[in-house]
């Protein structure tokens, strides 16, 4: 697996040092970047005119920028306003202050039904269950809400809701054009869902993803004196799955994994928006193209990897398949070779003689004995010199073809033993390790800037670097360090969105100078202080948002509070109602599912697709059961086939080539077309109406509370019921119907 | 009712504007953005529209996937050079020098119209409208493999350092949909790339919406047939009475007032997209002309018809890709004769797509273009087929206030670079773009602090051929 990435690797470095003399004479006029006609050669982009070794007076202005913008001064933990509320959590007091300082007036709290559905969408991406509404309602106790929230915080369903909110932003997929990575990347998927449901310190989740099991190695002395490593958890392995699907090709020619991967990291993690720089210093963040190129540097060592999974018993019995299938393979391959052969030897021959005789001499020469400048000769001439079976069956006789084919069909039909499964992690390579990393002009691979080698290194930091332990531990150590001002904001803040809508920053990915301000960014503050001085708890924080009276509020706004607070705040940047949140795909596919009982919520496993397979393709129709949650539908993207469903494209889901920070939330057409005519609907709508009828034991009154309940988290108002029970016309023929309406309600797809 | 635009200056709409702008746009939220919940009828690029009424309303812009020869169709030469070895650059990553035999052109041209336009035998129907057609034979691009090239197309920038939007995309920005029924950016057929949909960072809003030929050019757009028509009249009406409350509740949020257009659009476009894309009104001598029915044209003759069903439904660009999804069919290393099946699907669709909107009076107002990402080398690998070449290629133009039977520009005498009038790729952008009455050089996006055209390079609208 290794030794072709580094052949090619060293190939291209040879080619790159432009030192190797050209096997025949150069023909000068057919330099490429003279290519375009009668003009000078244009260059793709703006030339950056960049020194990599900056100027004093440069340094100077990239000092006053870092100590200008806000999110890289120091988290100082604000004291919690005190008399402004009457709540004991101090988001609520944070909050509070705001709506004092800008004379508005809160709406007033939500009630329980409203709370649990909205609790547990959030906190789970599920509706609440009939049974679950009963209790809390019936619960009149002081901490009821908190037993719910206890209750969701537990359960393994979180994890599952909330690993695709990091996926979004960590760029998950399950294809890429030419992901090496592709098979067993959901491996990852399943460590973050497991990682967030054992309540990983966020710092540890991120140091994993970057560092795989080795982010817990240590050190220690055994009772007989030794020093010997300690490995971390193996299962951490796969939390590298962030770095591996990073490369889009086995050879990493384009060097993908590292390019992609400073924009992702710094991205996700660090609130800052790179990708300018790699192309010239960015014109208001204090980031300059050396500290792009300096963060690549961390990653360019890296190479894919695929380790195998299979136990070893797995691997003898996978063994004896294949070895089995090779018998019965061979005499078939055989017989096809012996009609071929000399066709093939043939036209190669034929081919080879058309050729120039400087390219002949090439072409005849062994591998081993061509110069690289020789094998790219050869390499370039490989796709002409190929004989496919078309070409020779071109040459036989129809008898001849026929018999092919015959051939043909059978070797395919033997049936093939499966393949083991593995997954695909990263290393770092010792001659990789070894080479310079330079500023690649407009960021092009091809074209490095040799006299602008750059050091491993991050931005905003001038004094020297700890890379003894390595460049991504160095790197991993800055990153997440306690007083690192950008990593736990930009955490606290994610969190916050995912549960608002809207950070208190509000650009989640975005906290350099044409970001903003935070709207709130005392309580930002607060909120990652106490973030780290709780270890980076997640839970604890989810715990501390969703148990504040702000996010208890009600969501909608009656006109008389409206009126009084519009002019002061009209997008509800303090937060004086809740926001009304349409749903994400996901939870509406798991809502529909659940509500007919055919939600099968076994966690982790393979991606399953709900495509239609491509006719042209000759692929066989998945047989994956569908109905799992949606956080396990295949997403992706690859040139020449479609891998994204249409439900996921019309409910705003992205394909995880770029981070995504926050999901659009768009209200179209083709979502009411969803609604209104997709075979899912028609077909769970029916057997929810099954459902209800069943549990009401006939009665169809008590068949539409049900329903209402399980659809929308309530029971209907009397004028609803009404309104229901006239259409049904007590038909229960018609509750079908009735179910298909509920799905269509506004109510079903927001969140109030 | 409060009016909401009073209430909420900048609330909900300008947070979602916000987040598409963010988020950016992907393939992936494509479908979604079918129409915008916004109001964007009028376009977002006032200041960029010229003077005057524009020239075309409509664009269907035909792409051809993989690299059509220009020496084998529009552009003839001289078999004298065929055997000779000549300089030749290697494509893609391997750019060695070397020498590469020319191959000879086995295609016959004969002189068409009152031009006397010469046209290969692969394109005699489009021979036979050549008046109409505006060749030019001196295009070029940087570009030297498909995936880069298709994007230096479709974006007008060479490398991908951003999410760059393509020409359709800008087109929806800039002017908006004329029907609130229909997008205003649809593609027919597989491209070579996803970025020939891309909204970017124009928002998921302005993307391409994939359209089918067939009964169902969208998802979901037909009830299943279990459905019976008289209850779901029913349903609507119980649903409208049940959506009341909510809908008072939250009577100031925009999200609800887009749901309630969402659904009446979805309604509209149940009622009149089939319509729009059948095909049972149409003549048969109509279907004839686009050669329907007919093995070999048939699908392409469906798609270039509902094309125009498209541009008579106020459909603002339609792009229709051929032979896409990977390299493209038109990718003839191996042998030129590969072009020809291809050259018989396209050739007779495409003269009776220009002759029907001819004489529906509709060719003055919709432009046509023909083009595919670059051309193919006089040259070949040792073989019977030619490699890539973006140094000199063959576009077209038809309509849309272009002039009929010219010829601009021309490539050196074995056809492998433009030396005469060169026109960089984007120059068919702005032409394009001028000609549906936009001012290329003001239509700009700008992101973190930085403004972005879809044409940064080039001479600009070519004028030439403009009448």
């Amino acid at each position: 697996m290794l030794s072709k990435p580094l052949t090619v690797l060293v190939t291209v470095a040879l080619i790159l040092s432009a030192q190797t003399p050209p096997p025949a004479k150069p023909p000068a006029s057919v330099r490429k970047p003279a290519a375009a006609p009668a003009k000078p050669a244009p260059k793709p982009t703006a030339k950056p005119a960049l020194p990599a070794a900056t100027s004093a007076k440069d340094d100077e202005k990239f000092a006053q920028r870092i100590a200008k913008l806000w999110s890289l001064q120091p988290v100082s933990k604000p004291e919690v306003p005190q008399g402004v509320t009457a709540s004991t959590n101090p988001i609520d007091a944070f909050i509070a202050d705001k709506w004092r300082e800008k004379g508005l007036k809160p709406v007033g709290p939500a009630d329980k039904a409203t709370l649990l559905r909205r609790v547990t969408y959030s906190l789970t991406g599920l509706p609440p269950t009939p049974a679950e509404q009963d209790a809390f309602l019936a619960d009149a106790s002081p901490d009821a809400f908190h037993k719910v929230v206890d209750r969701l915080l537990a359960s393994d369903q979180h994890g599952v809701r909330w690993a695709r909110h990091w996926l979004d932003v960590l760029r998950y997929t399950d294809a890429d054009a030419g992901m090496p990575a592709a098979n067993g990347i959901y491996y990852w998927r399943d460590w973050v869902i497991s990682a967030l449901n054992k309540d990983m310190p966020y710092d540890e989740f991120v140091r994993a993803q970057l560092l795989g099991s080795r982010y817990k190695e240590h050190t220690t002395v055994t009772a007989t004196g030794y020093r010997v490593r300690v490995p971390g958890p193996q299962e951490d392995t796969f939390a590298l799955g962030f770095l591996s699907r990073a490369s889009l090709t086995g050879d990493d020619k384009e060097q993908e994994l590292s390019l992609n991967t400073v924009e992702t990291v710094s991205t996700a993690f660090m609130g800052m928006t790179v990708g300018c720089a790699k192309c010239h210093d960015h014109k208001f963040d204090p980031i300059r193209q050396r500290d792009f190129y300096a963060m690549k540097a961390i990653f360019d060592p890296l190479v894919v990897k695929t380790v195998p999974l299979a136990t070893p018993a797995e691997i003898f019995l996978n063994g004896k398949l294949v070895e089995e299938y090779r018998k019965k393979k061979e005499p078939v391959d055989a017989a096809i070779e012996k009609m071929i052969a000399a066709y093939r030897e043939r036209l190669y021959a034929e081919r080879v003689a058309e050729l120039p005789t400087d390219v002949q001499a090439v072409i005849k020469k062994a591998e081993r004995l061509r110069t690289p400048a020789e094998q790219k000769i050869a390499d370039d001439y490989y796709p002409i010199l190929r004989i496919d079976p078309s070409k020779i069956k071109e040459v036989m006789s129809p008898e001849e073809v026929k018999a092919y084919n015959a051939l043909i069909k059978q070797q395919n039909d033997l049936p093939k033993p499966p393949g083991l499964a593995s997954f695909v992690t990263v290393e770092e390579d010792s001659e990789r390790l070894k080479q310079t990393t330079y500023i690649l002009d407009t960021g092009d691979p091809a074209h490095p800037m040799k006299d602008k080698p750059v050091q491993p290194g991050f931005p905003f930091q001038s004094s020297s670097v700890d890379f003894r332990e390595g460049r991504r531990e160095g790197f991993a150590d800055w990153l997440t360090a306690n007083d690192n001002p950008l990593f736990a904001r930009v955490a606290v803040n994610r969190i916050w969105a995912w549960h608002f809508g809207e950070g208190l920053h509000r650009n989640t990915s975005d906290f350099g100078v044409l970001g903003s301000t935070p709207t709130n960014q005392k309580l930002l503050d607060y909120l990652a202080a106490e973030f780290v001085a709780h270890n980076y708890n997640m839970k604890w924080l989810h715990r501390l948002i969703v148990t504040s009276d702000t996010y208890k509020l009600a969501s909608q706004a009656d006109p008389a509070i409206t009126a009084a607070n519009i002019q002061a705040d009209a997008r509800n940047s303090y937060l004086w109602h809740f926001r009304l949140e349409r749903l994400d795909a996901e939870p509406i596919w798991d809502t529909i599912l659940s509500m007919a009982g055919d939600l099968d919520d076994t966690v982790g496993g393979k991606s399953f697709s709900i495509l239609k397979p491509d006719p042209k393709r000759k692929d066989p129709p998945s047989t994956d059961p569908t109905n799992r949650r949606a956080a396990y539908m295949r997403r992706g993207y690859i040139p020449s086939t479609d891998v994204m469903a249409n439900f996921l494209q019309v409910w705003d889901v992205d394909d995880g080539r770029t981070p995504c920070p926050i999901r659009t939330q768009t209200v179209t057409a083709p979502q009411a077309l969803f609604s209104m005519n997709d075979e899912l609907v028609e077909k769970e709508t029916a057997r929810f109406a099954d459902r209800v009828l069943k549990e009401a034991n006939g009665d169809v009154k008590s068949a539409v509370t049900l329903a209402f309940r399980y659809a929308v988290g309530r029971a209907p108002a009397a004028s609803e019921m009404d309104r229901a029970l006239t259409y049904l016309d007590s038909s229960p023929d018609r509750m079908k119907g009735f179910s298909w309406l509920l799905v269509n309600l506004d109510e079903f797809i927001f969140v109030r | 009712m409060t009016d909401l635009k009073k209430l909420y200056p900048c609330g909900k709409v300008g947070r979602r504007r916000f987040l598409y702008q963010t988020a950016g746009g992907f393939l992936g939220t494509a479908i979604s953005s079918l129409f915008a919940a916004e109001n964007d009828a009028g376009g977002k690029l006032s200041a960029a529209r010229l003077p005057g009424e524009p020239k075309a309303k409509s664009v269907i812009y035909l792409f051809m996937c993989g690299g059509v020869s220009h020496i084998d169709t529009f552009d003839p030469k001289d078999n004298k050079f065929a055997g000779k070895l000549m300089d030749a650059v290697g494509f893609g990553d391997n750019l060695a020098e070397m020498k590469r035999p020319v191959i000879p052109c086995l295609r016959t041209f004969k002189q068409y119209g009152q031009s006397g336009i010469p046209v290969s035998d692969w394109f005699p129907n489009i021979g036979g409208v050549i008046d109409d057609i505006a060749v030019v034979r001196s295009m070029y691009c940087h570009q030297t493999n498909h995936f880069p090239a298709v994007l230096e197309h479709a974006t007008g920038k060479p490398l991908r350092q951003f999410e760059h939007p393509s020409l359709g995309s800008w087109i929806n920005y800039a002017l908006g949909t004329a029907n609130k029924d229909l997008p205003a950016f649809v593609n027919i057929g597989r491209p070579s790339s996803p970025v020939q949909l891309t909204g970017g960072y124009l928002g998921a809003s302005y993307a391409a919406t994939p359209f089918q030929s067939g009964d169902v050019p969208i998802p979901d757009l037909l009830p299943p047939s279990s459905a019976s028509r008289a209850e779901r009249d029913r349903q609507m009406q119980l649903l409208s009475e049940l959506n009341r409350q909510f809908r008072d509740d939250y009577a100031l949020e925009s999200d609800i007032a887009a749901r309630v257009k969402a659904y009446e659009l979805a309604a509209n476009m149940m009622l009149k997209a089939p319509a729009i894309v059948s095909f049972d009104k149409e003549p048969d001598h109509v279907k004839e002309m686009y050669g329907i029915g007919e093995k070999e044209t048939d699908d392409f003759g469906r798609q270039l018809l509902l094309a125009r069903r498209l541009v008579e439904n106020n459909v603002r660009f339609i792009q229709i890709c051929h032979a896409g999804g990977g390299n493209g069919s038109w990718d003839a290393h191996d042998d030129m004769r590969t072009h020809g099946p291809l050259c018989r699907a396209i050739d007779k669709p495409i003269a009776g797509l220009i002759k029907d909107l001819k004489q529906r009076g509709m060719l003055d107002s919709t432009l046509v273009v023909f083009t595919s990402e670059f051309g193919r080398t006089p040259w070949s690998q040792n073989t019977k087929g030619r490699d890539h070449n973006g140094l000199g290629f063959s576009s077209w133009l038809a309509g849309g206030g272009v002039k009929g039977g010219i010829v601009e520009g021309a490539t050196d005498e074995v056809g492998y670079k433009a030396v005469e009038s060169p026109h960089y790729i984007s120059d068919l952008q702005s032409t394009v773009l001028n000609q549906l009455g936009l001012n290329y050089k003001k239509m700009d996006f700008v992101l973190n602090g930085r403004p972005f055209h879809l044409v940064e390079e080039g001479g600009g609208p070519i004028t030439k051929i403009l009448s």
